[in-house]
């Protein structure tokens, strides 16, 4: 059954049939082909008693609330800002780049959509300051990953969901090595740049005036980010209502901006139904296959796989990470993620480790496959937004970072209280 | 005619996007004002149970709008790297597929609303909605996902046997991916 799984899945893929259907027929495979009872009959209760989820509404919110922010301008302020603040460092610009996207992560659930921000705000300033194109673009797609990482993050409420884990525990796992992950960014910029003098364009020093008035426009991002964060913490309003308090307090920035107008809000709107469906045809047609692997008893045969293995739980994880890397070079985030859970997440578990490191281990190795040739969304944005240069660039630009997430990857690892230490501290 | 066909049905959808998204803005606000309640110790009560029923919703009529904008993921490793006409070829293909699935699900969803119908099922919850009031608009939510699969699939395979694949692309493609977020 693991194997009729991994390679349908892989087939159906590769006829670029869309992945949210093609975990619908998977499914459909399990029932005809492993169960000795009709599951499809389930179907529908399955369907609805997905959809009918006040946890998942968050998702269409904390997307609402990523496409007021850009829409709005907010973006670009706070990178102006950033830059005034992180220039004078050897790599200049390169760190608003990364800086800028730490903060949207914060605010943002998605990737994706950080990336296309701090793109579309950075791009045109590279090409005046004598950057060089590779560094500078792999640096916005990399810190654009960093949106899935640091909460909120659609993805681990996506996890959470689907693993029956806690979400505002994820939340506060992701945080250290979201941050971590940022900084060691920086690091790296700095580090090249320090190497090689050329690739880091002109440093640049702003008055102190100058950076204090610029803190003027960072200080929304960070009331969003505190109200939203400390709503759930106090207590006040589960990730779900945070995720409303969070579309409240970016619409009242849009409005203090200026930002807002009627066609800014269709816009925003229909943006975040297009990705909201988009997101949760996967996570229905995942639950369906869940439901059809459980029941037909895909724990039972795991347990004897990996006995006959015979892996120890360290080099379980190490294999994970290996497929991770492999598969996502091939496959999106969002989807590598679900429809690796129902065969992953209770093989790893079956080992002992836990739920919630796991959720963040595997947000680096998915930040990973964000910016892996060829599928690599993050990269593609980032090209898409530049005027000229090839894809090449853009990937070898985001390759030290990479190497960055990946000895992240091994950090958490060899220390899980990386992870583990916040959710615990504050249990 | 199939374009026209394809045009009509964009901006019929776009239409209830724009239903949908200011329905989830409501949900919001709804779920904003319960919040702030909380906190001067009273409660509109409740709240959970719309904003689940507002996702379900959401969820299945917003598919369609997604599907016509070539918003649903697609792998397109090998797609990419065939020519206009093979490209042709897995895009419809990938859309019977798509019309197929869709299809089934709006079949087996209706047990679903029956069993409510029949039995004049409420939630288990304080509310006590009867299931119906919600089911019925989901449901048909699915089986206008279905009718437009399937008619954006029939467009599409008339383009191709009147040998017109290269225009297929606008609406069965797969292009759009870059601008999907996530």
């Amino acid at each position: 059954m693991i194997t009729y799984v991994s390679v349908g899945l892989l087939g159906l893929l590769t006829l670029s049939i869309p992945v949210g259907i093609v975990l619908f027929l998977l499914g459909f495979g399990v029932d005809t082909f492993f169960s000795s009872f009709p599951l499809t009959r389930g179907l529908g209760n399955m369907v609805w008693s997905s959809s009918n989820s006040a946890t998942l509404i968050a998702i269409p919110f904390f997307v609402l609330l990523g496409e007021i922010l850009v829409r709005s301008g907010v973006a670009t302020r706070t990178y102006a800002a950033l830059d005034r603040w992180v220039s004078w460092l050897p790599g200049g610009l390169v760190h608003a780049n990364v800086a800028t996207a730490t903060m949207f992560s914060a605010t943002s659930g998605s990737s994706v959509a950080t990336a296309a921000t701090v793109a579309t705000v950075a791009m045109p300033q590279a090409e005046k300051l004598g950057y060089d194109p590779k560094l500078f673009s792999g640096a916005i797609a990399a810190g654009g990953t960093l949106g899935i990482m640091i909460p909120p993050s659609i993805n681990l409420i996506v996890y959470g969901f689907l693993t029956q884990s806690s979400i505002p525990q994820l939340f506060l796992a992701g945080l250290i090595p979201g941050i971590a992950l940022a900084i060691a960014f920086m690091a790296v910029t700095a580090l090249i740049c320090t190497i090689r003098p050329d690739l880091g364009g002109t440093r640049r020093t702003f008055p102190f005036s100058l950076m204090l008035r610029a803190l003027i426009d960072l200080v929304p991002i960070l009331i969003l980010f505190g109200l939203i964060v400390g709503s759930i913490y106090a207590g006040w309003a589960t990730p779900t209502e945070a995720a409303a308090v969070g579309v409240a307090g970016a619409l009242v920035i849009a409005l203090a901006f200026g930002g807002v107008s009627l066609s800014m809000l269709t816009q925003s709107l229909t943006g975040t139904v297009k990705i909201t469906s988009m997101i949760m045809l996967i996570v229905i047609g995942a639950s369906f296959l869940n439901f059809t692997l459980a029941s037909a008893g895909l724990g039972r045969e795991l347990t004897e796989f990996m006995t006959g293995l015979g892996l120890t739980p360290l080099k379980t994880i190490l294999v994970v990470v290996v497929l991770y890397i492999v598969l996502g070079f091939f496959i999106e985030t969002l989807s590598l993620m679900v429809v690796t859970i129902p065969i992953i997440v209770p093989l790893v578990l079956a080992q002992g480790y836990d739920v919630i490191w796991f959720g963040i281990l595997m947000i680096v190795l998915i930040e990973m496959a964000l910016i892996t040739p060829p599928v690599g969304l993050n990269l593609y944005v980032v090209q898409g937004a530049r005027k000229s240069g090839s894809l090449n660039e853009v990937m070898l630009g985001a390759l030290p970072y990479c190497l960055t997430m990946l000895a992240m990857a091994f950090a958490l690892i060899a220390f899980p209280s990386i992870a583990l230490f916040l959710p615990n501290a504050l249990q | 005619m199939e374009l026209t066909m394809i045009e009509t049905l964009r901006k019929l959808n776009k239409g209830v996007a724009l239903v949908v998204g200011f329905g989830l803005l409501a949900c919001a606000g709804f779920v904003l004002t319960d919040i702030i309640m909380r906190q001067i110790g009273t409660s509109l009560g409740g709240t959970e149970e719309i904003a689940g029923y507002a996702m379900a919703l959401a969820t299945s009529w917003g598919m369609s709008y997604t599907l016509l904008e070539l918003g649903h993921v697609r792998i397109d490793l090998l797609r990419s790297r065939a020519g206009a006409f093979k490209r042709a070829l897995f895009d419809v293909f990938s859309m019977i597929v798509v019309s197929g699935v869709i299809i089934t699900i709006a079949i087996k969803a209706w047990p679903v609303v029956e069993r409510s119908l029949t039995n004049g099922s409420r939630a288990n919850t304080p509310l006590e909605t009867p299931l119906i009031w919600v089911q019925a608009p989901w449901f048909a939510g699915w089986i206008w996902f279905a009718l437009m699969s399937t008619l954006t699939t029939l467009a599409a395979l008339s383009l191709l046997l009147k040998r017109r694949h290269a225009e297929t692309e606008s609406f069965v493609g797969a292009f759009a991916e870059q601008d999907t977020l996530q």
